[in-house]
């Protein structure tokens, strides 16, 4: 991969002088801060009701007001809104170059264009992991200030895993996004591609073959079928994986091989 | 030595239009090439075939004496290159976005930045964000990047573009420096063709994709037409004596006696001296190069009521 590292410099650099960064931080946010809300509402649902933050026909999801279950929580988050946000990062990242004309400034260099793609995944990736880590952090302040009960011995280890890992997953699904950012040369066509993954996730994982679809796999793992993660089977893994590569083969080939006319 | 450009036959294919139509050219190193057409003509598809940009339907690419395309990169160290508007990341500062294409152009050392930010006049602009930048102003961005490496072959879409009348005698002057003083080669594309006479050694006029002439700027001179204006005090009678004396003459729609023979042109004192031995002295008398505008409008046969350009 010739010239790989100052490529990278380059994609962070682009990211430090952007806002993106700040935005997707404060939507992300918003999921140990309606974790803490749900810890609040779990530790006292009668309470919750009298003082009016919860109507009174709220349904309250069986859950205990304590770590595990806020861990779990901020899991699940990152399954299903860290996909869109994401996916987000992949649009904005890839998007940008067709939507600022920038790309053609890109594709007669020594450094490969394989290099280049290869440098925005890996900021992606990056990206996505610094906020996931960011939002563990925030959430163990917030869990804090709501006073969730100290938690015992061999919570916060696996707990963190399971956060890990998922996002992991869905950082490996958002691939095939920066395909449809690059193909579509915008930002439009990779974010309704996102969406409609979204929607299809929610009618195969109702349907009962979650399991085999990649992008309904880390929710799955994650816990948000109240099933215990480790049901799924290698394949399942093996699946997102695969859905990972293929978004990089696919846009590596792409950005090679298509005549960029604009 | 190696031919800085050559295309054999070259096609380019969208669906059913045919952006570029079997044009065949050459550009030798050291010469400033200027690529002549209207919008649309199929200039700015070629432009990204030179650059790998695009893939011919049919026909050939060579620069540098490389085909295209080719898995060897490090052409494009030798080729710099502005291709349609240019664009810069609005984000980043004028120097940060040359320093973004020196990180991307390996062995370019640091000091190149600040030296083009000088050549191109950016240096006042150097810490602006490029996305408060004037058009002409992101124009000298978009050439600096073309010269950051000091390339010894430049291909330029309408490097012209955006540019006040000032800037565009001093990039002139700068193209014209480069090719004469260092050697670069110089391929451009305009639509300006009286920009392009003052700079370009020669000349191609593309028109829908096909290349209509290759010319040097000499051949351009000659191949002007040039007429002979006459003015007299009552035009009828004037032109009367000089068909009498047996030159070709007609009354133009202002009025003026117009004389296309070239015993006319070549002996304009010969035309005084009929009208004053008739009475009818000129009052105006003027050799007349046709402008390059019509020119070539009637090279790409738009000069009855075409559109305007």
């Amino acid at each position: 991969m010739y010239n790989l590292a100052p490529a990278v410099w380059v994609e962070l650099l682009k990211v430090r002088r952007s806002r993106m960064p700040l935005y997707t931080l404060l939507g992300f946010a918003l999921a140990p801060l309606a974790g803490g809300f749900f810890m609040i509402v779990l530790k006292d649902p009668e309470l919750a009701r009298r003082v009016g933050i919860i109507s009174a026909k709220a349904q309250i999801v069986a859950g205990a007001a304590d770590w595990p279950t806020y861990l779990g929580f901020l899991a699940q988050a990152t399954a299903v809104g860290g996909f869109i946000l994401f996916s987000l990062i992949v649009s904005w990242v890839f998007g940008r170059e067709f939507a600022d004309y920038t790309v053609k400034d890109l594709l007669a260099l020594p450094t490969p264009r394989s290099s280049l793609v290869l440098a925005k995944f890996i900021v992606v990736a990056v990206w996505s992991a610094v906020l996931t880590a960011m939002i563990f952090v925030i959430g163990v302040g917030v869990g804090q200030v709501v006073g969730l009960p100290p938690a015992p011995a061999g919570v916060w280890g696996p707990g963190t895993v399971v956060l890990a890992i998922t996002a992991g997953l869905t950082i490996a699904l958002v691939t095939p996004v920066a395909f449809f950012a690059s193909a579509g040369r915008g930002y439009l066509p990779p974010m309704g591609a996102a969406i409609l993954v979204v929607v299809l996730t929610q009618i195969i994982a109702a349907a009962g073959w979650g399991d085999y679809f990649p992008w309904s796999i880390p929710a799955l793992y994650a816990g948000i079928g109240g099933v215990q993660s480790l049901t799924l089977s290698p394949i399942s893994y093996a699946l997102v994986g695969a859905t990972g590569l293929v978004g990089v083969i696919a846009t590596l080939v792409w950005w090679e091989l298509a005549d960029q006319p604009r | 030595m190696v031919t800085a450009i050559e295309t054999d036959k070259l096609i380019k294919r969208y669906g059913a239009v045919t952006a570029v139509d079997g044009l065949t050219l050459r550009v030798e190193q050291g010469e400033i090439y200027a690529f002549l057409g209207l919008n649309g003509a199929g200039k700015t598809t070629t432009i990204r075939m030179l650059l790998g940009m695009v893939k011919p339907t049919a026909g050939q690419v060579r620069v540098l004496g490389a085909s295209l395309p080719t898995g060897d990169r490090q052409l494009w160290n030798a080729v710099g290159y502005l291709v349609e508007t240019p664009h810069a990341y609005p984000e980043l500062t004028v120097r940060e976005n040359l320093e973004v294409m020196r990180r991307l152009r390996p062995g370019v050392e640091p000091a190149a930045v600040s030296r083009v930010i000088d050549r191109l006049g950016l240096a006042a602009y150097a810490d602006r964000r490029t996305g408060t930048l004037s058009l002409g102003n992101q124009q000298r961005l978009g050439l600096a990047k073309a010269l950051l490496h000091t390339p010894p072959l430049l291909i330029l879409d309408e490097p012209a573009n955006g540019l006040d009348p000032a800037g565009i005698v001093e990039i002139r002057h700068l193209l014209l420096d480069l090719a004469r003083q260092e050697g670069v080669t110089v391929f451009m594309s305009s639509h300006i063709l009286g920009e392009v006479a003052r700079l370009a050694d020669r000349i191609g006029i593309i028109h829908q994709g096909q290349l209509l002439q290759e010319l040097d700027v000499a051949e351009l001179e000659r191949n002007r037409r040039r007429r002979l204006i006459v003015r007299a005090h009552d035009g009828r009678v004037a032109l009367a004596v000089l068909l009498n004396a047996g030159f070709a003459a007609s009354l133009t729609a202002d009025g003026a006696i117009e004389l296309t023979d070239n015993a006319a042109i070549e002996r304009p004192d010969e035309v005084a001296t009929q009208l004053v031995l008739a009475g009818h002295p000129p009052t105006r008398l003027a050799v007349e190069q046709e402008d390059l505008e019509p020119y070539f409008l009637r090279l790409v046969g738009l000069d009855r009521a075409g559109p305007d350009v």
